[in-house]
């Protein structure tokens, strides 16, 4: 059964880090969406670290966590790492609980991620 | 289960089984508990529990037909605050031995293991107590939240999933 996705996502650069922002709705409807931002970002920008910005995005739910499993897998397939930024308390602590975290270092906002992996 | 206090129904509503009909209860039950004593971190937790069992509901349990409803029914307890939900799936329901992998993440890094599979560990790390149980062809599964007040809100360890084979598809 198809069901609309509710996740929108814009991508853009960094130094040394594509940055996919999410909105809306991060769940299995969001599986086509999600997978062609990460295929357009690492596409238009050879960088090693993709940066998942899910400050302006309100609900995630097991099946988004399975969406979010995906991408960590192709991109460490890659060899590129997976940071993330704008996380709630909540889904900081869902991160947690699945071990997420533990491959996906997590920063407050976009700011503060591409400090820690821009140019010196 | 001992009831210390004498429950009272806050709302019982129902869902018809449609994916993303999930966001619609979560949000009647985040406005049914307003005032029960419920910490903001308790209550995104529920939430997200509620948001959980009743996808795996509509999906496992009525097989997204959308002429089955999903029921659901919340209660303050006194010293907690417990939620219902009911789907018609019990003549399915898995029986009590039936053990379920646990999500690892390192399996499903390394294609060891579906990506999915976290529902039911969700929901056991986001509540208190979850209880399941089977009345003919009904199913239910109560999820309960200490209030603050009861000593309720502590973070736990991540707990093992067992005990209902949906868990492999949530």
């Amino acid at each position: 059964m198809h069901v609309q996705s509710k996740c929108e996502t814009e991508i853009r650069s960094l130094p040394g880090c594509a940055v996919i922002e999410l909105r809306g709705e991060v769940d299995g409807s969001a599986a086509a969406t999600l997978g062609a931002a990460y295929d357009d970002a690492v596409a238009a920008d050879q960088a090693p670290c993709v940066l998942l910005d899910f400050a302006r995005v309100d609900y995630i739910n097991s099946t988004g966590i399975a969406l979010i499993v995906s991408v960590l897998a192709k991109a460490r397939s890659e060899g590129r790492q997976v940071i993330a930024s704008g996380l709630s308390d909540h889904y900081r602590q869902i991160f947690a609980i699945t071990r997420l975290s533990d491959f996906i270092q997590l920063y407050d906002d976009v700011d503060a991620a591409a400090a820690s992996v821009g140019p010196a | 289960m001992t009831m210390a206090y004498e429950e009272r129904q806050l709302v019982a509503f129902t869902v018809s089984s449609e994916p993303g009909n999930e966001r619609l209860a979560l949000a009647r039950v985040a406005e049914a508990v307003a005032g029960s004593g419920l910490a903001p971190d308790q209550l995104e937790r529920l939430k997200t529990a509620v948001a959980e069992a009743t996808m795996n509901a509509i999906e496992h349990g009525n097989h997204n037909n959308a002429a089955l409803d999903v029921d659901i029914t919340v209660i303050d307890a006194g010293d907690s605050v417990s939620v219902l939900i009911v789907d018609q799936g019990g003549a399915h329901a898995a029986t009590g031995d039936t053990a379920v992998e646990l999500p690892d993440l390192d399996k499903k890094l390394a294609g060891l293991q579906s990506p999915r599979g976290w529902g039911l560990f969700l929901i056991q790390n986001m509540v208190d107590e979850m209880d399941v149980f089977t009345d003919g062809d009904k199913h239910t599964v109560r999820l309960s939240m200490h209030t603050t007040s009861s000593g309720g809100g502590r973070i736990a360890e991540p707990r093992d999933p067992e005990g209902d084979a949906r868990a492999e598809q949530m």
